[in-house]
């Protein structure tokens, strides 16, 4: 299957958005493990969905009741008291266009277009030909629309109710907001918005002035107090937001100081504060009056008839859906002209159409005849079926590296793996050479630790990717105590006075792929005297398991948050998703003290050290990088691969575009 | 059968008249004469003979080695992988025999499979004289006969060992059906009564569970999951149809002179049962056993194919056509698990219906 939909699944993870200047979905970690075959979004229980519905409407709405009590200073005030320094407020196109300044493309687009993409280098060059921004305005088809390919329809249309990868893209580009992160993760706030974005000094408030000519579809102007609405929409227990309450929960306060300007109180001063900043907005003259009858904003006749024809900030506004079968965006004149004259470039596509397919060979035909215009590409997909001429004649394919790596978690809790030889020897029993060139066709890359060795926050010289070696693996074992005593040709261990066999099950989702992989640690430890079962399971099976600890091992995998702080999740000493019970005093100590650092080289520095230290621990044996493979209609240009794939950052797919037709 | 005795003649007769055949050996004739239902037979018993020497036509393990001055079965462990023997462990072969043999001791010899490949796992270059390594995805060809999976795993080595898992869930899982349905049917059959009324109702509820639901909750919450606890499952709630055939027999037979007369003569109710009725009944009731195997074998090739059925890395039938499904292309994948499929479940139809055929007499009017 396609890894976006496995994405899809991962609202648990779904932190919040970034909605920029096409409005991009910035998602903080990404729970791959969640991966299921032809899994829909729809089966994805939000993680803080509010009481249901009819326990909601017994006791009475109270908008913002999440929020401690607070009276903000005056502005006055406030200005008299803080030290403000200007934060970056740009245009995400713009910033791509400098990036490409100084490259130079390998091919013409007509001979990469020709050129067939089999190998690393090949797919370098076609991209440095393909991913070019136009040269001027004239080599656009301003009139041209684009299909994009789906495998699941959206659940709402609603920004603030989204939480799978499609509600996600949809929302990118109807849905209004203030900030933005480009691909080296830098947040800025978007110009096309914005006028100015101040932090204070003391890392406590944040101050951005809203642009003065941004208006609603329905032609209402977009004010700082939908803002202060929304914050306070998304903090009310009742409003069953699944994916952004988790960082407007460290803002203690979001005034309105007049239409425009804006300041954001902060609990703490941390290091992650301004990515707390970004949050779906919603149109208050639409739901503030409705919202106490009906706080799901779902069921309601208003609110019906707002999800059917929303009221858009963004881009993009509604024309028309089809519930599972498509939805189609048109470019939103009262975007680029809201008093009649263009204050803002339009964006590149007069239309955009997502298809729901769920079947991807069946979405793979239509790619095929031309009747998509993008697909995800399942590495089988990529090696197996998209090489012939069928394929190539209307379109071209690509990849990018992905910041998700996939990893065997140990659980530290059991007398197996609580001993860091026996995971090391882990590491060295796994054949990782016959996984990488055989199980997953030689296309993707080693991985070394929780950091890609491009990231900001990875060691200078990074570790060495672990490669089998049985007799280490054995010397391990051995020293760790785990040897066959009783010659039966299994290794044991005499423990609290009992005999334990070396005797575990390793848990993984019931994909082909995935199972191939654990039946090659199975073999590899069965050479060592390891019996390790395979148990595939069926995906809420194994995500309750792994929830609730009940696993000696698991195969799993992550997606990169937008920021390293996210990693505190996974390892500090019962986090969340800390499944494993991994706990290291100093890891807890220096993701505390890279959370209060305001000194960004101290933090790269910091979260360095913590790479290093869980290498050395390996409570995971880290397998291999995820690359995203995309296939594209050959008149697509402007696709750039980011570490979160082509998509979920700024510009993303703001920067695709359609060259006019050559007569 | 009870046939019973004949009492010697005073007199020495000129000619003396064959003994009649019995029923079974009756049977069995008319079996004979049917050509579909003996073929069938053959391959279901060529399929047990491969189950059987499954690890000596094809695996990595020689059959029988002389090491160190010792003979060693080391192919038995595909049987059982507790019975791999130790000292090949302790003196580090990491499962791979051909050349440690060797290396470690000179004067050792061994008798290996007819085919060396493995059901588990990819044989890799240089692991044996003359073979290249096993592709991933490879066609059938001189060293992989029906070709390979995507991670390099010998098809054909899995299919022979997976004959073990198709005959054994077949024959376990029947097994137990036929087990606890003949009990039960008799019990409420010979009985009647309350004990009938109760056991009918028993009868009416195990129907209505759903085998294959019961199996994914069964797999959800066993902790170490064996083609075992499967068998078990079908075997548990696939004995109604023999329970209720059984019963009926036993109703109408209860009835007849014979089993007035034995119990004239003062045998017991379980004597009554075990030994006149239930010998009489059993006919009919074989019918349906074949059926049931052929129908647990589709089972478990459904629930392999949807990836719940024989955990892996269980070579199995529907595990092969499940990994051939999204790969249209890779037609070894599909063609051969799914003959051996159609035709072992075709071989037991057939059984079955040569069964019926050669057993009920009013099928057998018109043709002898």
């Amino acid at each position: 299957m396609t890894d976006r939909r496995s994405l899809d699944q991962s609202t648990r993870a779904v932190r919040r958005r970034f909605p920029g200047r096409w409005g991009l979905a910035g998602v903080a970690l990404l729970a791959l493990t969640l991966a299921a075959p032809g899994c829909r979004p729809k089966d994805s229980t939000p993680q803080d969905a509010a009481p249901a519905p009819a326990v909601a409407a017994k006791s009475e709405f109270v908008l913002g009741d999440l929020i401690q009590p607070f009276s903000p200073p005056t502005l006055a005030e406030l200005e008299a008291k803080v030290q403000w320094k200007a934060q970056p407020v740009r245009d995400a196109i713009e910033l791509l266009r400098q990036r490409q300044a100084g490259e130079k493309p390998a091919l013409t687009p007509a001979e990469a277009l020709q050129s067939r993409n089999d190998s690393p280098e090949a797919n370098a060059r076609i991209l440095s030909a393909l991913r070019r921004l136009p040269a001027d305005t004239n080599a656009v088809d301003w009139d041209a629309a684009i299909v994009r390919h789906t495998g699941a329809d959206v659940r709402s249309i609603n920004p603030l109710l989204m939480s799978s990868t499609v509600e996600f893209d949809v929302a990118g580009l109807i849905g209004f907001g203030l900030f933005s992160f480009d691909w080296d993760f830098n947040l800025f706030a978007a110009s096309d918005t914005v006028v100015s974005w101040h932090s204070s000094a003391d890392g406590l408030y944040d101050k951005v002035v809203m642009r003065d000519d941004l208006v609603w579809s329905d032609g209402k102007p977009i004010t700082a107090h939908d803002v202060v609405f929304s914050f306070k929409v998304i903090m009310s227990s009742q409003v069953p937001v699944p994916a952004q309450r988790s960082g407007t929960e460290k803002l203690k306060w979001v005034e309105a100081y007049d239409d425009r300007t804006l300041v954001f109180f902060h609990k703490e001063p941390l290091a992650t504060n301004p990515w707390n900043l970004s949050f779906s907005v919603i149109p208050r003259h639409i739901y503030a009056d409705s919202i106490a009858a009906d706080p799901t904003l779902q069921n309601s006749a208003h609110h019906v008839k707002h999800e059917r024809e929303p009221v858009t900030g963004g881009p993009y506004e509604v024309r028309q859906r089809t519930v599972g079968r498509e939805i189609v965006l048109q470019r939103r004149a009262t975007w680029m002209s809201p008093r009649g004259q263009p204050v803002r470039e339009p964006p590149y596509f007069r239309e955009v159409r997502f298809r729901v397919i769920p079947e991807s060979s069946v979405a793979l035909l239509a790619l095929k005849a031309g009747d998509l215009d993008e697909k995800i590409l399942s590495p089988e997909e990529w090696k197996t079926k998209t090489d012939g001429p069928d394929f190539y004649r209307n379109n071209t394919k690509a990849f990018g590296l992905e910041w998700v790596y996939f990893y065997f978690a140990w659980n530290n809790d059991t007398e197996f793996f609580s001993d860091r030889r026996v995971r090391q020897a882990m590491s060295y029993a796994f054949d990782h050479e016959e996984m990488l060139k055989v199980l997953l066709y030689g296309l993707y890359e080693p991985c070394n630790g929780i950091f890609h060795p491009t990231a900001r926050w990875a060691p200078r010289e990074p570790p060495p990717p672990y490669r089998q070696n049985l007799d280490r693996a054995e010397a391990l074992l051995a020293e760790a105590g785990w040897v066959d005593t009783d010659g039966d040709g299994i290794r044991d261990k005499l423990i609290d006075g009992r005999r334990r066999r070396f005797e575990f099950s390793i848990l993984v989702v019931n994909m082909a792929e995935r199972v191939a992989i654990c039946n090659l640690l199975r073999q590899n430890l069965a050479e060592l005297g390891i019996l390790c079962h395979v148990r595939p399971l069926e995906f809420t099976v194994f995500q309750e398991k792994t929830l609730k600890k009940k696993f000696h091992a698991f195969l799993g995998g992550w997606g990169t948050g937008a920021y390293p702080d996210t990693n505190e999740n996974i390892w500090k000493t019962g986090a969340p998703r800390n499944y494993i019970s991994y706990s290291n005093a100093e890891v807890d100590a220096l993701f505390e003290e890279a959370l209060r650092s305001l000194d960004e080289t101290r933090r790269e520095e910091i979260f360095r050290r913590i790479h290093l230290l869980l290498y050395e621990d390996q409570p995971y044996t880290w397998l291999y990088f995820r690359n995203s493979f995309y296939a594209f209609n050959q008149r697509l240009r402007g696709y750039n691969f980011s570490p979160r794939g082509p998509y979920n950052y700024s510009p993303g797919f703001g920067s695709i575009w359609k060259p006019v037709l050559q007569p | 059968m009870t046939t019973p005795t004949q009492p010697k003649p005073a007199a020495p007769p000129a000619v003396s008249a064959p003994a009649a055949p019995g029923f079974w050996v009756e049977s069995w004739r008319r079996f004979r004469r049917r050509k579909l239902a003996l073929t069938a037979f053959c391959f279901v018993a060529l399929l047990a003979l491969t189950a059987l020497f499954s690890p000596a036509i094809v695996g990595t393990k020689p059959v029988v080695c002389k090491y160190k001055g010792k003979l060693y079965f080391p192919a038995m462990s595909y049987f059982n992988p507790r019975w791999e023997n130790e000292i090949f462990f302790r003196d580090g072969f990491r499962m791979r025999y051909a050349q440690n043999l060797k290396d470690k001791d000179p004067q050792s010899w061994a008798v290996w499979p007819l085919v060396y490949q493995d059901p588990y796992r990819r044989v890799r270059e240089g692991e044996w004289p003359g073979h290249p390594g096993n592709g991933s995805y490879a066609a059938p060809n001189r060293h992989n006969l029906f070709g390979t999976t995507h991670p390099g795993v010998d098809v054909f080595a899995q299919m022979v060992h997976g004959t073990r898992i198709a005959l054994l869930v077949g024959f376990v899982a029947t097994g137990i059906a036929a087990l606890i349905g003949i009990t039960v049917g008799a019990l409420a059959g010979y009985l009647g009564g309350k004990v009938d009324m109760l056991l009918s109702r028993v009868i009416e509820m195990v129907m209505c569970i759903p085998a294959l639901v019961l199996i994914l909750a069964l797999l959800a919450v066993l902790d170490t999951p064996t083609i075992w606890h499967l068998m078990a499952v079908l075997g548990l709630t696939g004995w109604t149809g023999i329970a209720r055939l059984t019963r009926g027999e036993f109703l109408k037979l209860r009835q007849t002179e014979y089993v007035t007369a034995a119990r004239a003569l003062g045998a017991g109710g379980v004597r009554i049962m075990l030994r006149h009725i239930l010998p009489n009944s059993l006919a009919p009731v074989l019918v349906p056993i074949s059926f049931g195997i052929a129908a647990a074998i589709l089972i478990e090739s459904g629930l392999s194919f949807l990836g719940f059925g024989a955990p892996p890395p269980n070579p199995s039938w529907g595990t092969l056509l499940n990994a051939g499904r999204s790969n249209l292309q890779m037609w070894w994948l599909i063609v051969f698990p799914g003959l051996a499929v159609f035709l072992t479940v075709l071989a037991y139809n057939l059984i079955g219906e040569g069964i019926q055929e050669a057993t009920d007499p009013k099928l057998r009017q018109g043709r002898k």
